[in-house]
């Protein structure tokens, strides 16, 4: 108990006179008006449905999860929202592990009055079979870093989350329609969710100074502050939610004051939130059409890993389409010349000695056996052509342990050689059985439709 | 032996890009993020706290670890991990120099796409030296995964995890996690320091030769993973003069 106490991070005396002395003159610590918002940096996860929000050095994660369970009584047509707040231990030396404390329930009804109670997530449209089966959508937030103001940052996050989250897309089937199949993404593509509105929570902080009152305090005047509000609005001109729990009084006038505020705030992060929100569609959207490039980006890892290690590796709104290409891009500026020397050696014919042309052709070889097809319509077809046959010439000069993969295929490829004696003919991708020579791929094949590698790639799947 | 294709086209040997920043967060005393392809985890570490938690020894210091996963309720495997953490990490930082107290490292799965417990454990030694925690020698975690026709795997995904390649659904395939090797010039008992294992975790059944074929592979892989790392941890300059306590 003791150690506790000692651990728990107290302010001075002289820094909390500072704080207030300076708010006195409308100074805050940050440089920020009082009414000034922090900045707001939103991201996205690798899933739908999860969001990285920062404000300012306050960050939130958000994950959204789906499942099917049964409705509850009252309510047999709608589906459950529920929201879990995680104040992790990493984010405050003062949390502790285990049993959601006061402040983080406080959060989470708050957050749960906002979004539910406003009606701001359409529950309905979450009913698959009245009374016996509906989604329940389950928000997780985690606190990653305590920077001041929770709540606010944790609602961006929520919504974000829910904005971009997408619900499997389910039929009902069987002889009495009472049967519920769920697809998987790959089948049919998962549903957003039907938000009707987005309340945005707005806290002001309230000093024993008279009237001084700031927006969006930071941990630092939070330890300062004689009381808080929490305002939630919606652009509509809405008030969702207020939340004054104790605290120092404060006049009639402050409080419409803090409401008219809070409208104002609410316009401005809705369009931030939209605007990601967009960037996020498109950018999956995108990734759909370029699933298969992802595969080269991996050939390109062991370099490529290193090249990029000081990074935070939270994908901004790249997909790996998006990354795939920069390497992509950097590696072509190493090995042009490399590749064109080796498409110029294949159209040579074989010859017994070059190990870099054999363990070139079957390093495509394993490069397309067995895996899905990085090729890409939309991207220069030749670029990827160009990477693998570089990166297969580079494969032979990496270290050892490459070297013994690439030696193991030359065995089993061997055979399958001597069948493709004039590697211009197998410019016709019709021929699934023998090792692609992709040092002669020209846009010819961009042309190819899609369907026809995903299907051979699946079949030669199938058959080893 | 036959080649194994992979989903994502990587040759048996080879790791996905890994990446790993230090310092992100600005309460936690130090903080990493480390990624393997899809896999994210991030550690914080709260430097040396008074006390040490009730069963422990008073005269060392103690080290906690608390994990958190993506969703859900913390259940077993969670438990597991968390002592496998611990014991892990015991074992590299040096106990005896702040006695009597406790260092949290709280770990938080951001995604987990395979390989989750040997990104939690790179990323809690690079949280520890970001917090300046002294520690013996860093410590590398790799986790190697065993076909059913005897080929080992580095780093797998989890859809490799699962289906271990082509759907075989008849086939139970033994999937081997094994951590792995400090590095470092010392010699113990005329055996360079890193030839040893810190932590070794196994699932699933294998022969002594396979589980022996996967040692020397992590091995290999290893001092790739600690190239990287102790490259990764070089390049961030000290520009963190004052951190809020």
């Amino acid at each position: 108990m003791d150690a506790r106490l000692t651990n728990a991070w107290r302010m001075t005396v002289n820094e909390k006179k500072f704080i207030e002395t300076a708010l006195a003159s409308d100074l805050r610590i940050d440089g920020r008006n009082p009414l000034e918002y922090r900045k707001i940096t939103i991201k996205f996860g690798r899933e739908d449905g999860s969001s990285e929000v920062q404000l300012g050095q306050t960050h939130v994660m958000g994950f959204v999860t789906s499942q099917l369970v049964q409705p509850y009584r009252d309510r047999p047509n709608e589906g459950s929202l529920s929201i879990f707040t995680e104040f992790s231990p990493m984010a405050d030396p003062s949390f502790e592990p285990g049993r959601p404390g006061e402040s983080a329930v406080e959060l989470g009804r708050i957050i749960d009055r906002g979004l539910r109670e406003s009606r701001a997530v359409d529950t309905e449209s979450l009913c698959v079979l009245a009374g016996k089966l509906v989604w329940a959508i389950r928000i997780d937030l985690h606190i990653l870093d305590n920077g001041g103001n929770l709540v606010d940052a944790a609602n961006i996050a929520a919504l974000v989350a829910l904005l971009t989250f997408r619900r499997p897309e389910c039929t009902l089937g069987g002889e009495d329609g009472q049967q519920v199949m769920v697809h998987p993404p790959e089948v049919k593509e998962p549903l957003p969710l039907i938000v009707h509105h987005l309340p945005i929570a707005v806290t002001f902080a309230f000093f024993n100074s008279e009237h001084t009152m700031v927006v969006d305090p930071t941990h630092n005047e939070e330890a300062v502050m004689g009381g808080r509000m929490t305002v939630t609005a919606n652009t509509n001109g809405d008030i969702c939610a207020i939340q004054k729990a104790g605290g120092e009084g404060v006049t009639q006038s402050d409080i419409m004051r803090c409401l008219r505020l809070a409208s104002r705030n609410a316009e401005s992060i809705t369009k931030k939130i939209n605007d990601a929100v967009e960037t996020y569609n498109t950018e999956r959207a995108l990734r759909k059409i370029k699933r298969h490039s992802a595969s080269v980006a991996v050939d390109v890892s062991i370099s490529g890993g290193d090249v990029r290690e000081p990074e935070n590796k939270f994908f901004v709104h790249k997909g790996i389409s998006e990354l795939s290409r920069d390497q992509m891009e950097r590696l072509n500026l190493v090995s042009e010349e490399k590749c064109t020397s080796q498409s110029s050696d294949i159209n040579g014919g074989l010859s017994s000695s070059e190990q870099g042309r054999t363990s070139c052709q079957e390093g495509n070889a394993t490069n397309f056996l067995g895996g899905p097809s990085s090729w890409d319509p939309y991207s220069k077809g030749v670029d990827s052509d160009s990477l693998k046959v570089s990166l297969a010439s580079l494969g032979i000069s990496a270290p050892d342990k490459h070297k013994r993969g690439e030696q193991k295929s030359t065995q089993a490829m061997e055979d399958k050689v001597p069948e493709d004696a004039k590697p211009a003919t197998s410019a016709t991708d019709t021929s699934r059985t023998g090792p692609q020579m992709s040092g002669e791929k020209t846009l010819k094949d961009a042309v190819k439709p899609k369907d026809k590698r995903r299907k051979r790639a699946s079949s030669s799947m199938n058959a080893s | 032996m036959m080649e194994i294709d992979r989903a994502d086209g990587r040759t048996p040997n080879q790791l996905r890009p890994l990446a790993c920043s230090r310092n992100i967060l600005h309460r936690a005393h130090g903080s990493a993020s480390w990624s393997q392809g899809d896999t994210k985890v991030l550690a914080a570490v709260y430097g040396p706290k008074a006390g040490t938690k009730k069963n422990e020894n008073p005269e060392k210091a103690c080290i906690e670890v608390i994990w958190k996963p993506k969703t859900g309720q913390i259940g077993k495997l969670e438990k597991e991990y968390e002592m496998i953490l611990k014991r892990t990490l015991q074992s590299i930082c040096i106990l005896t120099i702040n006695p009597n107290t406790t260092t949290s490292v709280i770990v938080q799965v951001v995604h987990d796409d395979g390989a989750l417990l040997t990104c939690a454990i790179n990323a809690a030694c690079a949280a520890l030296v970001d917090a300046g925690i002294p520690i013996k020698h860093l410590a590398v975690a790799i986790c190697c995964c065993l076909a059913e026709d005897g080929y080992v795997i580095l780093d797998p995904t989890k859809l490799e995890e699962q289906q271990k390649m082509k759907g075989f659904a008849f086939l139970v395939f033994p999937n081997s996690i094994h951590s792995v090797l400090p590095e470092g010039s010392l010699l113990v008992e005329g055996e360079p320091v890193e030839h040893g294992i810190i932590t070794s975790v196994t699932h699933g059944l294998m022969s002594v030769e396979e589980y022996l074929k996967c040692l020397e592979r992590g091995h290999a892989a290893s001092a790739k993973l600690s190239d990287f790392l102790r490259r990764s941890l070089k390049l961030q300059l000290p520009s963190d003069s004052s951190k809020a306590k």
